[in-house]
């Protein structure tokens, strides 16, 4: 009896919700591996539950196709209102006019005062804001104290502390000695995608070269300058000596103790401390060259251009930025809070936190933004394929010429593509 | 004024458009997605023209830059080489197989329908399927096809990573590729080898002629034309080689892209993934070319046997 | 001794089939087996010995209903089963028409017309996809709608004509007797119901054949919904395949599932139509 009235309820609450007048407007989101899926249905729920004016609609989309779908929406005109973008993709979206700016949007002045600068630099593109992040990512070198302390090697804990390149080698080195099968994971089973530009672009920064040219936005040179050079020497001499698995498969080599160190972002901090618990060091990146250089920029939202109902988007964008809701998704992926009164608040990032190392490495000027041009899908793709081609073995030098020349073309068609 | 048409000139006008309505809806369809995209292709190989800009951004005139940077890319020449060898070993060795199962249920031994089945069934798994289930059997640790290695080579060749070694993953693709296609070409075989008269064997016999003599001076000339389809239709089909190398790079890490990419799967790269539209249409041209060149000599070739 | 060399064949021979059919079956039987291990870790232990073909260890109906329920499996059956139906339908019609009206019609323009068929067999679908992607992003619809993309009649219309059909059809019709359509006109049957009474049922080997070689050409492709298709609700099976298998993390049993049960529809259709398959590839046979 109770049961049948409940359903009359929800029926109830259905009608009423299909009857509300108002807008309806869509927000694509993409679901990893991590937890963010449950976090945007909450976020969506509760929007939906204070606004009887405005419905989202939310479509979660797997990521490994994510930015394929998006692609083709904007090809066919058919963006949902608000969408979430890899942030280095912002610009191409920009430059085909597919996105609506941020700038004067009163909604948004808030969040946008607050955001952290790394955030603020990923999602303009020419002088115009368009996209915010809930969060930024950061790369950092994880521990398994064990092991570590198996070879004697005291790990260092602050920036100041890093490793030099030599010491890094050294350490690899003797991790390797006292039989660690692969001592460095470089998460290499993710595959020839955006994480290879993410982790290794870095290297490139570190030995104080660059993808293109920062002005002319031209690869020669650079892409296959001396650093990025010397950076894809580096990667095929740790597997020629066997310190890395140019043919890694397996998501665990860290978890299982076959890699004692684990080169990669915040975001494997759930796995990693569930499985190492107190044994789990966060160490910050080596100075490969003059200094260390992280990577950032993550997730953002952006308003379409030809989404029709943009007070409604703002709306939702403004919702999605406050707080509360950053609090929300950062606590289930484990991700840096993209604004900095949500970042004092995280007991993982506060100073004293278990990753204060990750809101150290921003705050210190160490990260880098992935270039912020609309060649940045032809850049990507042309330095991941060459560092998948150099872990394979082939010739540092030929790859990154042809990458260079391959991002060069790309920049001869568009002529519009050149200056921020 | 106008004059109201008579009975049988208004039949004679109906007889004049009939054959044009029963041509015209296919012929529309062939103009607005065959004809109308190829020429666009044509056009579009002269420029710079992209999938995703502003929308007031028209395409500019780049003359031959598409084709000459077509020939300096090693990408490209990279997939055109795939291709070749591709189709250098598919072509022989899956129209051999073919030819040799077709001759196998051809002679009614005990269980020859059941045998035709078997190696037809493999046509009806879609190639998406074929690269999956491949897949599993290519897996380097404990997969299938290393423990036949292992057994084969009585454990001498170690455990390979089959789909990540950029020498064998063109290889592993030729494999699983075979064993799909070779039981439609049986199938094609077997309809040639029924066209050759009985008589004509059973008097050659007669004369004391041995099996493989008639093999060779009977079957296989009576049989040119089928031959001949199979070769060219397995040379196009190995140039049109796209499902099982996407399916194969869609799941996750695998060979550097040139050591297995072909020149469709580049076209999707370059023409839909990067967005290069004026790139990917020289490409195409280039393509069209190549199988035009093919279909043009199985013409010649076949005129040479009537 | 004729005899006795026949049987030597024999034994050579049925070892020989015996081997090839182990070489074609052995894959499929790894799928079909495979997808009822539902612990992952048997199946990929299994692997390496014989009982990977052996439904061996713990079996279960896990892994089936995993991809009914949490995958897009039964909605992109569906596509595919909407997409090749309705394309080799239309197809049907459309080419039949134009290879009847070249095969029984004569006017000005028809060696044209044939020569042109003829030739557009030539140019392959790859090498216009790229070019149709951009048409058909721009094409209008009823009701004011632009953009075909993700949308059924994209991976329908362009496919629909098909000149290998239209030749195939046209070689019918031409051979088929002319007395009985004549009869029919003498009955006062216009062109029309001439053809689709008479004719089109006399060619009905070919239209199966047609039926069949369009039918496996749309149910396996991958490179147009790659391109064209954009979500899950309008993905054939290919592309939901690549899809559920491209997934992290991936679980054999299941991608194995899913790989049967897209294989079922098809070997039904082939164990039932065998006849009509081998006709179909023996007409396929006669091209050039």
């Amino acid at each position: 009896m109770a049961g049948r009235r409940r359903v009359a309820f929800l029926l109830l609450l259905v009608l009423a919700c299909g009857d509300r007048p108002g807008t309806t407007i869509r927000l694509w989101v993409h679901s990893g591996p991590g937890p963010e899926r449950e976090a945007y249905a909450a976020s969506v729920a509760a929007f939906n539950a204070t606004r009887s004016d405005v419905r989202v609609e939310l479509t979660v989309l797997p990521e490994g196709t994510y930015g394929d779908q998006v692609h083709a929406a904007a090809i066919a005109g058919q963006l949902p209102e608000v969408l979430e973008l890899d942030g280095p993709t912002v610009a191409e979206y920009a430059w085909a006019r597919r996105l609506r700016p941020l700038d004067g949007l009163p909604a948004l002045e808030a969040a946008r005062a607050d955001l952290l600068p790394s955030l603020a630099a990923q999602g303009t593109y020419r002088g115009r804001l368009y996209a915010l992040g809930q969060y930024d990512a950061g790369l950092a070198l994880w521990g398994d104290r064990r092991l570590l302390a198996k070879a004697r090697v005291r790990a260092p804990r602050t920036v100041d502390e890093a490793w030099s390149r030599r010491d890094f080698e050294r350490v690899l080195w003797r991790l390797k000695r006292v039989g660690v099968a692969r001592p460095l994971d470089l998460k290499l089973n993710y595959g020839a995608g955006e994480w290879f530009t993410f982790a290794f672009a870095p290297l490139v920064w570190s030995l104080g070269g660059d993808l293109v040219d920062p002005a002319t936005g031209r690869a020669r040179g650079h892409l296959d300058g001396p650093a990025a050079r010397e950076a894809m020497g580096l990667l095929q001499a740790w597997a020629r000596a066997g310190y890395i698995d140019p043919a890694a498969r397996n998501d665990a080599d860290f978890v299982l103790g076959r890699s004692a160190l684990s080169y990669v972002g915040h975001w494997a901090w759930p796995t990693y401390h569930k499985a190492l618990g107190r044994n789990l060091v966060l160490m910050p990146l080596p100075r490969f060259g003059e200094r260390a250089v992280t990577g950032s920029g993550s997730w953002c939202f952006a308003l379409s251009a030809g989404g029709r109902h943009p007070q409604a988007a703002a709306d939702l964008l403004a919702w999605l930025m406050s707080p509360r809701e950053i609090r929300r998704v950062t606590t289930l992926n484990g991700a840096i809070p993209g604004t900095r009164t949500a970042l004092r608040a995280s007991p993982l990032y506060r100073p004293g936190g278990p990753l204060a190392l990750f809101a150290e490495q921003l705050d210190r000027g160490l990260a880098r933004t992935r270039p912020r041009t609309p060649a940045y899908p032809a850049i990507s793709a042309a330095f991941a394929e060459a560092v998948n081609n150099v872990l394979a073995g082939a010739d540092p030098a030929r790859e990154l010429g042809r990458a260079a020349a391959a991002v060069d073309e790309e920049m001869e068609d568009n002529p519009g593509f050149a200056g921020n | 004024m106008t004059v109201p048409l008579s009975p049988t000139r208004w039949r004679k006008l109906a007889g004049r458009c009939a054959p044009w309505l029963f041509a015209a809806p296919a012929l529309l369809l062939f103009g607005l997605f065959l004809a109308g995209p190829f020429l666009m292709a044509l056009s579009y190989s002269f420029t710079n023209k992209r999938l995703l800009a502003p929308p007031d951004l028209g395409a500019a005139w780049v003359g031959l830059r598409n084709y000459e940077r077509l020939f300096r890319d090693p990408e490209a020449w990279a997939a055109a080489r795939n291709n070749l060898l591709f189709a250098g070993v598919v072509v022989p060795v899956q129209s051999a197989l073919a030819l040799g199962l077709a001759l196998l249920v051809n002679r009614h031994l005990p269980g020859s329908r059941f045998f035709r089945t078997v190696y037809f069934a493999p046509v009806a798994t879609t190639l998406a399927v074929v690269a999956v289930v491949w897949s599993l059997l290519y897996l380097p640790e404990g997969g299938a096809a290393n423990a036949l290695v292992d057994l084969a080579t009585l454990g001498r060749v170690g455990p390979r990573d089959w789909l990540r070694d950029p020498g064998l993953v063109l290889p592993a693709i030729m494999v699983l590729s075979i064993w799909q296609g070779a039981g439609f070409q049986m199938l094609v075989f077997l309809g040639g080898l029924q066209a050759v008269p009985r008589d004509l064997l059973e008097a050659a016999e007669l004369d004391g002629a041995g099996p493989l003599r008639r093999f060779l001076h009977i079957t296989l000339p009576l049989l040119r034309p089928t031959t001949v389809f199979v070769l060219v239709t397995t040379t196009i089909q190995s140039f049109q080689l796209f499902t099982q190398v996407q399916v194969i790079a869609s799941g996750g890490a695998s060979a550097p892209l040139d050591s297995f990419r072909t020149t469709v799967m580049l076209l999707v790269h370059e023409g839909f993934r990067r967005g290069r539209v004026g790139y990917a249409s020289a490409l195409s041209v280039l393509f069209f070319l190549l199988v035009l060149a093919i279909s043009l000599l199985q013409r010649r070739l076949l005129k040479g046997s009537r | 001794m004729k005899r006795r060399r026949a049987r030597a064949a024999l034994a050579l021979l049925v070892p020989l089939q015996v081997l090839l059919a182990a070489f074609f079956l052995l894959p499929l039987l790894v799928m079909v087996v495979s997808a009822f291990k539902p612990d992952e870790l048997q199946l990929l232990s299994d692997l390496a010995g014989p009982r990977a073909f052996l439904p061996t260890g713990h079996l279960s109906l896990h892994n089936f209903d995993r991809v009914l329920r949490a995958s897009w499996f039964l909605r992109a059956l569906a596509n595919s089963l909407l997409v090749a139906g309705s394309t080799v339908a239309l197809g049907i019609l459309v080419n039949s028409m134009l290879g009847y009206a070249l095969a029984r019609f004569r006017f000005r323009g028809r060696d044209l017309l044939l020569g042109g068929v003829v030739a557009l067999v030539i140019i392959p679908f790859e090498a216009v996809a790229v070019p149709l992607l951009l048409l058909v992003n721009a094409l209008p619809w009823f009701g004011g709608a632009t953009g075909w993309l993700d949308t059924y009649r994209a991976q329908v219309l362009p496919f629909a004509a098909n000149a290998f059909s239209v030749y195939l059809f046209h070689q019918a019709f031409a051979a088929l007797p002319r007395d009985l359509e004549e009869a029919a006109a003498l009955d006062g049957a216009g062109r029309w119901r001439t053809f689709w009474s008479i004719s089109l049922p006399l060619a009905r080997p070919t239209t199966a054949t047609v039926a069949i070689l369009q039918f496996l050409a749309r149910w396996g492709d991958l490179l147009w919904p790659v391109m064209a298709v954009r979500s899950e609700a309008r993905a054939t099976l290919p592309l939901a395949l690549q899809t559920f298998f491209g997934q992290y993390p991936r679980h054999w049993g299941e991608v194995m599932a899913f790989a049967t049960l897209a294989t079922l529809p098809t070997l039904a259709l082939f164990l039932a139509f065998q006849r009509w398959f081998v006709r179909s590839a023996v007409s396929s046979g006669i091209k050039g």
